[in-house]
Parts: structure tokens; C-alpha cells; sequence
């Protein structure tokens, strides 16, 4: 892909390119700046002594940059058991998710049956009903099923949000070639079988980016989780993150703030900062196309 | 929208050569398996919409017409009163207020303000600071929305914030950006583009990069301006995506400043930046009037519903599926 160079062009017009590289960097990099100063200050932050959170003047580093602002942290707030619960709710909505879409995805795009593009229509549908208009029936249900401050009371009811990853693996599943899953029914494997051994190591890419979206959801979900787990020990990191806003005018409770903050969203950045790559190909590779 | 555009694969079946078990009397177990994978592969994600999503939609409107406060064991019908209620409570038309506020400056923020970035670092997708690019402007996206919030609320903060800082060593007067109401739902507004910038601009980006590049070289030969190639054949190109993404946020972004309004304001000052989710969740989770809530949820859904349709109508035929 790409624009080849058609024509030798003038040094003119080679002159103008350049400017144009150029400019369109700096207003990029402006931009970029504006987006990460947040994370640049609560890093700072994190690492002031409760002396250096309250000043005049502007300090990006501290004079004396401390590392105690993160077991304080951890010791004033049940930090670790959030992270906890965090990771285990990222893990087992993400499994879960993937167990019911992909399946589905494959039903959907490779298997004619009775009813499928109804079943599809289903659950395409689902994309339509914002989230907050169940919120309160499904909190009811929770309640019945006794699974308040528990991880499934968390987990189970944002499985079926999943249309989006349905359709992105659906994509996915299409673009492989006909003749692939031919040849599979000709040896005649089953369809169980043609989704297990032909199809899912075909289709890994996606599935990792499903994976990782999915993680991503999960460990950042804020509403549904604060309603769910109002235990305070059994918060989530996302969730936790309120208790600490009640103090806000204490300059020795911002230090640890951003501390958990920074702990909280390494693991997001770091997931993504090694699949963006993954992430944008599939999604030029599977769906979002003219 | 793009989702249904496609129509099925055509699965044709040649002779599998296991049909040999079939018996005299026309029966095949493994033929009868073969018809109910489908279903079974299905069955999972069906049932849990059926129980998680289409069911309590149902159970909404059955407990809008109710009075229970969720701890009495028993509810009292009260016909139409909620909704009756709701429209005389006048928390509510703030909230609505709110909402339309929203609406009317982030849907036109988050769905053109990342198709410019993209089409900005499209001409430099090939330099080697691209990847850095990428991972800075996606960064607010893919973090908690509350932890955001809270990066913000520091920044934010009267006294001791770096905003305020920066604004008075240039000469201004500190602003009470949370607590004032002018400026209050602008700060929301704000930390909701900086959150919500990157997954749009990520969809942007990845329809850009699928325009085949031979039409890009056909239209230059034939001397078309870049101004041109945008217009005629890059923007229909992505005209899908844009419509996806317009219709998304259309339908997300009240819920989406719901982590922001917790966090930052409490729907305060005066209920300048509270919406009509928060309205939800304070009628249900803080006063657990279940049958008001329920009739709140109904009332957004229904809205949702006739937008969606109005898009549909009236944007869709616009788009150009390639």
C-alpha cells in the first residue's frame, strides 16, 4: 500500500514536503503533549514528599523524590487485595467472554442453520441497549442470586456485553479462505473439529486482540463493579480509587493517591504499549473497511 | 450499519465421507450432531443475553409501575406515577439539561476531533516516531475512566493544582474550574474528550490505512488535489466507520461521563453537571427508589431507540459501503 512516487518531483515542491513533515510533527507532538501531561504530573506526584505536593511554584521533579508514597499506599488502603480482585475479575470476564463469543462468531459466519441471521440480528441488537438501562433488574437479580461482594456478581452479568468482539471475530473468521475449511470437510472433520483445529489457529491474531480489549474492559469497569462490591476491602482498583477523594484537601493524602493511581494503570499501558501494533492491524485486516 | 451489510457465507456441504453410518431407516447421529452444533455453539451467548439483557429490560418496565424501595418484600402498583413523578421533579429536567448539554458538545468533539488526528498523522504514518504517537494519544483510553478522573481532580484542585498554577503565572486569576458553575461541566467535558479520544482514533486510523493505495495513485495521476482525494475518495471510503462511530458515541457518551461526574463533581454545583445516568443511579443506588429508577431506565432507552432510528433514517444513506 502506500503512495508510490509517480513522477521526479521538483525540489520545490520536495522543499514544501518537507515543511509540511514538519509542521504536521510539531502540531502531533503538541497534541501527544497534552494527552500525557496528566500521567507526567501524577507520576511527579507519586514521588513528592507531602512538603513538596503543596507549593508556589511549579515542580515537575521533586527537590527530594521519595519512594514512600507507595507503601503508604499500601498501607493505608487495602491496595493489594484491589489489585487482586482487579486481575481476577480481568482474567475470568475475559475467559468467560472469549468461551461464548468465539464459538458464536464461528456460527455465525461459517455455519448455515435455522434462524441465523435472527440469532445474529439478537445479538446485534444488544449493542443498542445502553448498559445503565439493565443496571438496576440486573443488580436486583444479583441480589437474589446472593452474589453481592462477589467476583461473579461482577463477572456474570457483563458476559453477554459482547457484540462487538462477536463481530470483529466474525470478520476475522470470514476473511479466511473458503477452500481452507472445504478441504476440512472434505477429510470429513466434524464442525467441532473444523473449529478447534482449522479455524482458531487461523483466526490467533484477533482472538489476542478480543483478549486484550476484553482485559483491558474488565480491569477499567467502574459502575457496575462500585455497585456490586461495596465491601470496602473488596473493591477493585478502579473502584478503590474513590476513597481516597474524600481527603483531598490533606496534602499528605495526594502522594499516595497518584501512587495508586501510577500502580493502577501500569498494567493497562504495558498490555497495550506491546499489542498496539496487533490491535490496529486487525482492526484494518477485520471490519472497520470501507 | 456496517454490522448487517454483510450477508453469510453460503456454507456448502459436500458428501463428508463419515455418512457411510448412516442406517437403512435414514437416521444419522453424527448428522443429528452435525445440526445441533450450531445451536450449541450459539446457546451460551444467547442464553446470557436473554437472562442479563433482554429480560431485564422486560423487568424495567414491569417495575417502573411499581413503588418499592428494594429492602420492603412487597411493591405497590402506582400505575403511571413515576413516570408522572419524574417528569415534575425538577432534578430531573436538570438532569435532562444536562444530558442535551453533553450531548450537544462531545458527540461533535469525540467523533470529528479524532478523524483530524487521524488524517493529521496519516501523511506520517511511516516515520519511526508513529509508534510513540500512537501509544501517547491511546494512552487516557485504554486507563480506568475513574483513575483518569482522579489524575484530573489533582489538576483541577483550587488551591494546589498545576492548572491553576500555570494560569496564574501568566497573569489570570485562579478559576474554581469543579465548584463554579460555568465552568464545572466544562471541566467534565474535558477530561470526557481526553478519555474517550483514542478508540475512535484507532478505528480512524485503521479504515485510513485499509483505502486501497492504487485509487490515492489513480486520482493523483489524474491530478487531483490532496484537498480532492480527501474529499472524494478517502472520506466516502471511511464513510462506514465514521457512521459506526457516530452512532456509538450517540448512544455512550452520556454513560461514558458517568465515571467523570462521580469522580469530579457529584453532578454538583447545583446540578449543573449532573445527566440523566446520574439521575439513574442516584434515584436507584443512593435513595433505592427501584420503581423511579426503573422508569429513568426506560425513558433512555426509548430515547436511544428513536435516535438510533433518526441516524439510521437520515445519516446512513450517506454512507458508502465499498
Amino acid at each position: 500500500m502506500g503512495s508510490m512516487v509517480i513522477a521526479p518531483q521538483s525540489s520545490g515542491a520536495k522543499q514544501r514536503d518537507r515543511i509540511n513533515r514538519i509542521l504536521l510533527h510539531t502540531l502531533v507532538a503538541a497534541i501527544c503533549f497534552l494527552t500525557i501531561f496528566p500521567f507526567v504530573w501524577m507520576v511527579s506526584t507519586a514521588f513528592k514528599p507531602a512538603d513538596e505536593i503543596f507549593t508556589k511554584d511549579i515542580r515537575l521533579v521533586a527537590n527530594h523524590p521519595i519512594l514512600s508514597n507507595f507503601p503508604d499506599a499500601f498501607k493505608t488502603f487495602p491496595v493489594a487485595r484491589w489489585m487482586w480482585n482487579s486481575f481476577g475479575i480481568g482474567v475470568l470476564t475475559t475467559l468467560g467472554k472469549l468461551a461464548i463469543s468465539f464459538p458464536a462468531a464461528f456460527a455465525f459466519s461459517r455455519l448455515k442453520f435455522r434462524g441465523d441471521k435472527f440469532f445474529f440480528a439478537i445479538v446485534v441488537s444488544t449493542m443498542i441497549v445502553p448498559g445503565v438501562v439493565t443496571m438496576v433488574p440486573n443488580y436486583v437479580l444479583v441480589s437474589d442470586l446472593g452474589w453481592i461482594n462477589t467476583w461473579w456478581g461482577v463477572i456474570v452479568p457483563s458476559l453477554p456485553g459482547t457484540a462487538f468482539y462477536v463481530f470483529l471475530l466474525r470478520q476475522s473468521i470470514l476473511t479466511l479462505p473458503q477452500d481452507l475449511i472445504d478441504a476440512a470437510k472434505l477429510d470429513g472433520a466434524s464442525t467441532i473439529k473444523l473449529l478447534w483445529q482449522i479455524v482458531l489457529p487461523n483466526v490467533r491474531p484477533a482472538i489476542a486482540v478480543v483478549t486484550i480489549l476484553s482485559f483491558l474492559g474488565a480491569w477499567n469497569q467502574y459502575m457496575w463493579p462500585m455497585l456490586i462490591l461495596n465491601d470496602f476491602n473488596n473493591k477493585t482498583l478502579a473502584t478503590g480509587m474513590q476513597f481516597f477523594t474524600a481527603n483531598v484537601e490533606s496534602a499528605q493524602m495526594w502522594g499516595p493517591m497518584m501512587a495508586t493511581a501510577t500502580i493502577a494503570i501500569i498494567p493497562p499501558l504495558a498490555i497495550y504499549a506491546i499489542a498496539q501494533k496487533q490491535i490496529i492491524s486487525t482492526f484494518v485486516t477485520s471490519g472497520f473497511k470501507g | 450499519m456496517a454490522v448487517t451489510s454483510e450477508s453469510h457465507v453460503p456454507a456448502t456441504r459436500p458428501p463428508a465421507s463419515r455418512e457411510v453410518t448412516t442406517t437403512r431407516s435414514g437416521f444419522s447421529w453424527y448428522r443429528f450432531a452435525e445440526g445441533a452444533t450450531p445451536y450449541l455453539l450459539i446457546a451460551p451467548l444467547i442464553l446470557l443475553i436473554m437472562v442479563f439483557i433482554y429480560w431485564p429490560l422486560i423487568y424495567s418496565v414491569y417495575l417502573s409501575f411499581f413503588d418499592w424501595n428494594f429492602v420492603r418484600p412487597e411493591k405497590d402498583f402506582i400505575g403511571w406515577d413515576n413516570y408522572t413523578r419524574m417528569f415534575n421533579d425538577p432534578k430531573f429536567m436538570r438532569a435532562l439539561n444536562g444530558t442535551w448539554k453533553y450531548f450537544a458538545a462531545l458527540v461533535p468533539i469525540e467523533v470529528i476531533l479524532p478523524l483530524v488526528i487521524a488524517l493529521l498523522l496519516f501523511p506520517i504514518r511511516k516515520s519511526r516516531a508513529q509508534t510513540s504517537y500512537r501509544i501517547m494519544l491511546f494512552s487516557p483510553t485504554v486507563i480506568a475512566y475513574s483513575v483518569g478522573a482522579v489524575m484530573w481532580l489533582w489538576i483541577f484542585n483550587p488551591q494546589q493544582g498545576v492548572l491553576n498554577k500555570v494560569l496564574m503565572e501568566v497573569g489570570f486569576d485562579r478559576i474554581n474550574w469543579l465548584s463554579d458553575r460555568d465552568t464545572a461541566i466544562w471541566s467534565v467535558i474535558i477530561v470526557a474528550t481526553w478519555k474517550t479520544l483514542g478508540f475512535h482514533l484507532l478505528l480512524y486510523m485503521a479504515a485510513l490505512e485499509s483505502v486501497p493505495g492504487d485509487y490515492i495513485d489513480a486520482a493523483s495521476l489524474d491530478g487531483a488535489s490532496n484537498w480532492q482525494i480527501m474529499w472524494s475518495i478517502r472520506f466516502p471510503l471511511i464513510s462506514p466507520t465514521f457512521f459506526f462511530v457516530l452512532v456509538t458515541t450517540v448512544i455512550s457518551v452520556n454513560d461514558d461521563v458517568f465515571g467523570a461526574i462521580n469522580v469530579l463533581t457529584e453532578g454538583g454545583p447545583f446540578d449543573s453537571t449532573t445527566n440523566i445516568i446520574y439521575y439513574l443511579y442516584n434515584q436507584g443506588f443512593k435513595y433505592f427508589q427501584i420503581g423511579s429508577a426503573s422508569a429513568v431506565s426506560i425513558v433512555i432507552f426509548l430515547a436511544t431507540i428513536f435516535i438510533t432510528w433518526l441516524q439510521f433514517r437520515f445519516v446512513e444513506r450517506h454512507v458508502h459501503y465499498g
